[in-house]
Parts: structure tokens; sequence; C-alpha cells
């Protein structure tokens, strides 16, 4: 599903974010990017959905060379990743039914499809009865579960969370956890950065330790 | 619009104020011009005959000076004539003027010039033209006036060119400016579009009609704006400036400039909108 090779990034001349990555995750993984505070993790899940361009290497997605693509290709590949931040990213001044509806929208779908879709999603979640709510009036919790949501409306091949549960509390975090473990389970190939050691502990997968933007570790608990 | 009015609201009202200031650049332009065409029309040559030409001569020398590119009207004016205007331009004292002879003033051509033409090159030009008849003995154009008129003109002009240059340039500025903030703000928005697949033109388009009806609303605003400051306080006091100067009455922009302020409140929405887009969406490909 993803191989990365030879995959480095450097934004100053004397330190990398990325070094020499060398990396091969299959379809319907789960794994974790793990490591200490400027490791590399977030620079490596931008590379994924092209918020970045690397300065060496190939991303290949499955079997598409993501470093090499047009501009112009970028948001047909977006349309096929699903995306989660630390700081949720929902758009303030639209309803939680506006925001999950917008990358629907975005593909052209017909509004019926959009609705049935939406709902699906948003109550999967366990948030349908917040439709035209905003989300500064939904907890930090319900915000990135609708973020989720959003993520999982377009029913993803690739799902990439960054530091998902960075600003939740511990039993925010495990209904988090459980909703990736449900979007997994249908099929859904999940790459989450975090330096949560104990979310890792609780719910064991694969592995990967960067450190100084290398690959130190890669393994199955 | 609907989902962030405040922006909306602040984004039309400095369009508004803006394109205000430029419409009220365009009336005083406007009057003034109609100022110094007014002041054109008394633009004209006076071609003084040696002797009462004969009815045909005449003819002849009209439909010679009205074929002349340059020329307007052709008057003729007898002796009789200019006799009794010249009696009438003393007023109380035209009694000194009795038992005179009218044949004591010359007969004369008055000739008017088309509009293009009203100025020192123009006049020059028919000068030269009517000095080729030895008929036409002396010609009075008032060459010291037109000189001082077409500095003036030109002054005016060259006055206009630059603060109008100047205000155009601010007006562009202030708007494309206001648009880019209003586009900051929503930064994180076109952010969001971007990372879940929206293209350029997807994400744009709402925003570049959002700048088109800003500035469209902006403008329409700085017209009713503008007319209405006009009609309550500037009317009257551009009239009894301009009234001394020999204009009767002042006018708002004409209709088509009316339009044009409109079209160009929209056009600098569009344009503002598309420049401020450009960067915002465009680093997300980086």
């Amino acid at each position: 599903m993803i191989r990365i090779c030879n995959l480095s990034k450097s934004y100053q001349k004397d330190s990398a974010a990325l070094c020499d990555i060398n990396l091969a995750i299959g379809k319907g993984e789960f794994v974790y990017v793990t490591g200490p505070s400027g490791a590399g993790k977030s620079t490596l899940l931008r590379m994924l959905f092209c918020g970045e361009k690397p300065n060496r290497g190939q991303i290949l997605i499955n079997g598409r060379n993501v470093t090499r693509m047009r501009t112009s290709q970028i948001p047909y590949l977006r349309r096929q990743l699903g995306v989660v931040f630390q700081d949720f990213k929902l758009i303030k001044n639209r309803t939680l039914l506006e925001n999950v509806s917008f990358p629907l929208e975005v593909q052209g779908k017909k509004r019926h499809e959009v609705s049935k879709k939406v709902f699906q999603a948003l109550k999967m979640v366990g948030l349908e009865n917040h439709l035209k709510k905003y989300p500064l009036e939904i907890s930090g919790g319900e915000q990135q579960r609708a973020a989720i949501a959003r993520a999982l409306v377009v029913d993803p091949m690739v799902l990439l969370a960054d530091e998902p549960t960075g600003n939740l509390d511990d039993q925010t975090t495990q209904e988090i956890m459980e909703l990736f473990k449900i979007a997994n389970a249908r099929g859904t190939t999940v790459l989450m950065a975090t330096h949560n050691q104990e979310l890792i502990r609780r719910h064991p997968r694969r592995v990967i330790v960067l450190r100084q933007g290398r690959v130190v570790e890669d393994f199955m608990p | 619009m609907l989902q962030n009015p405040l922006l909306c609201i602040a984004a039309v009202g400095t369009m508004a104020v803006s394109l205000t200031i430029v419409a009220f650049f365009g009336v005083l332009f406007f009057n003034f011009e109609e100022l110094t065409t007014s002041w054109s029309r008394r633009i004209q040559i006076k071609t003084y005959l040696e002797k009462v030409p004969e009815e045909q001569a005449l003819k002849d020398w009209r439909q010679q000076i009205e074929s002349y590119p340059e020329v307007d009207s052709v008057l003729y004016v007898s002796r009789e004539e200019a006799f009794e205007r010249f009696r009438k331009r003393l007023g109380q004292n035209s009694d000194l003027l009795q038992g005179m002879n009218p044949s004591i003033l010359p007969a004369s051509l008055e000739i008017g010039l088309k509009e293009g033409y009203r100025h020192r090159k123009g006049v020059e030009a028919v000068v030269a033209k009517l000095k080729r008849n030895p008929h036409f003995s002396d010609m009075r154009f008032g060459r010291e006036w037109l000189e001082r008129f077409d500095s003036f003109v030109m002054l005016l002009k060259f006055s206009a060119a630059i603060l109008g240059g100047f205000l155009l340039f601010a007006t562009i500025f202030i708007v494309a400016n206001t648009i880019k903030l209003t586009l900051y703000a929503r930064r994180e928005e076109l952010e969001v579009m971007s990372l879940v697949g929206g293209t350029p033109a997807f994400i744009k388009m709402p925003y570049v009609i959002e700048g088109a009806a800003e500035g469209f609303l902006g403008g329409f605003l700085a017209l009713a704006a503008s007319y209405l400051i006009f009609s309550l306080f500037l009317e009257k006091s551009l009239v009894s400036l301009l009234l001394t100067m020999g204009v009767g009455q002042v006018s708002f922009l004409p209709p088509p400039f009316q339009l044009g302020l409109l079209v160009a409140g929209t056009a600098l929405g569009i344009l503002g909108s598309m420049t401020s887009l450009r960067k915002f969406v465009r680093i997300r490909y980086q």
C-alpha cells in the first residue's frame, strides 16, 4: 500500500528533518510512528499527503509515485486519504454537518448521497444528534470525533493521524482509539504519529520509531 | 458571505469609501471639464474685411472656410451689424455714436471652431490658411487669452492625471489589502479545503464570486453615497463656484461613468480576490 524509498527532507543545511527513510506498509495495517519531539513524525505524515515535497527519495501509495505527482493531481490523491490532526482543523463557522459534507461536495457527489454518508459517518462517531452544532459549541473530544468522521466519510484507503489524541484526556483518548480500530477493521490502512507510549502499550500494533529523522526501530510488540 | 457577515461588511464598507472618493473626484473632474468646454466655445477667429464683399465673393469665401476641417461655423457681420453691436456695448454712452456712419467699422467674418480644435494649434492652423486670402486683412483671436487658456487646460489635465492616478493606485491598494485581510482571516478554512482534496479552482471560485459581489456592492454604495452627498451638499457649493466662471449648472457623473464605477468595483473585487487567493491556496502544495 505505502512504500517509502530513501526519503530525505531538510529545512536547513545542517539539520535533516528526515534522513534516508525506507519503509513498507501493507494494506489494512495499523502502524504507529513514534519518537521524541522533532524526530520527524509529522514531517513524514505531511509528505504522505503531499503537504511538503522531499528533497530526495520517493513515496509510492497504491503504486502511484506521489513525490513525482503534478500539483494538479494532488487534490485527487488527497480525496483517497483521510487526515486527522491534533488541532482538529474543523472550519469554525460551519456546522458539523457542513464540515463532514465538504470532502464529498469537493468530489461532486449528489446531495442525497452526501446526506446519507455524512449521517452514517457522524453516527459512527456518536455525533448524529449534533449535526447543526458548530465546532466551538462542542467539546475537544467531540471535535476530534467530528474530524475523524470527516476523514472517514470518503472511505479512504489510508487514514493519516498526526497526534490525534494530543489535546485530549485519557478517557476521550480511549474513545478515539476505538474509532480508529473500527476504521482499521473495515480495511482502512491507519498510520498514526504519536509520542504517547501509554497509548501504544494499551493498543499494541506495529511500531516505527524515529529519532533525529531516521528509523531506529520497526517492530511488532 | 453569510458565514462571515462582519468581515464582509468591513470589506464592502472599505471599498465603498474608497470608490466614493473616486466618484467625487470624477464629479469635480467632469464639471471642471464642462467649465473649460464652455470657455472654449468663446474661442473664435475674427477676420476683418478691407471692403464690403460682393454677394458671390462672400458666398465663395464662406464655402471655402466652411470646408476647413477645423471650422464649425462662419458668420458674416456687416458694417451695420457691427455698428449696432458696438452701440449696444456702449450702453448708456451710446449717444457718443450720434451722427456717426456705420461705415467707420469694417465688416468681418466670425469663424467658430469645432470642439477638438479649440486650442492654440487649431486656431493657428486656421489663421495660416486664412492668411492666404489677401482680402482678409486683420485677424484677431485673442492670442494672449488663448495661451493662458491652453496653459490652464494643460495644468488641469496634468493635475487630473497625477491626482487621478494616485487616487486609482490608492483605491486598488486599499481594496486589494482589504480583501487580502479578509482572506487571511479565513486562511484556516482555505487550508482545510485543500487538505480534503479541493482543487484550487473549486476552493477559489466561491471567494472570487464573493469578491465580485462585495466589489459590486461597494461600487453601488459608493454611487448612492456620492449622489446623496452631491445632491444634498456639493451641488449648491459647486454651482456658486462655477457660476462666477460662467457655468450655469453642475451635473453628477454621466450614466456611462456611473456604470463604469460599478464595473470598476466588481473588477477590483475579482482581481483582489484572485491575487490574494493565489498566495493562500498555492502554498498548500509546496
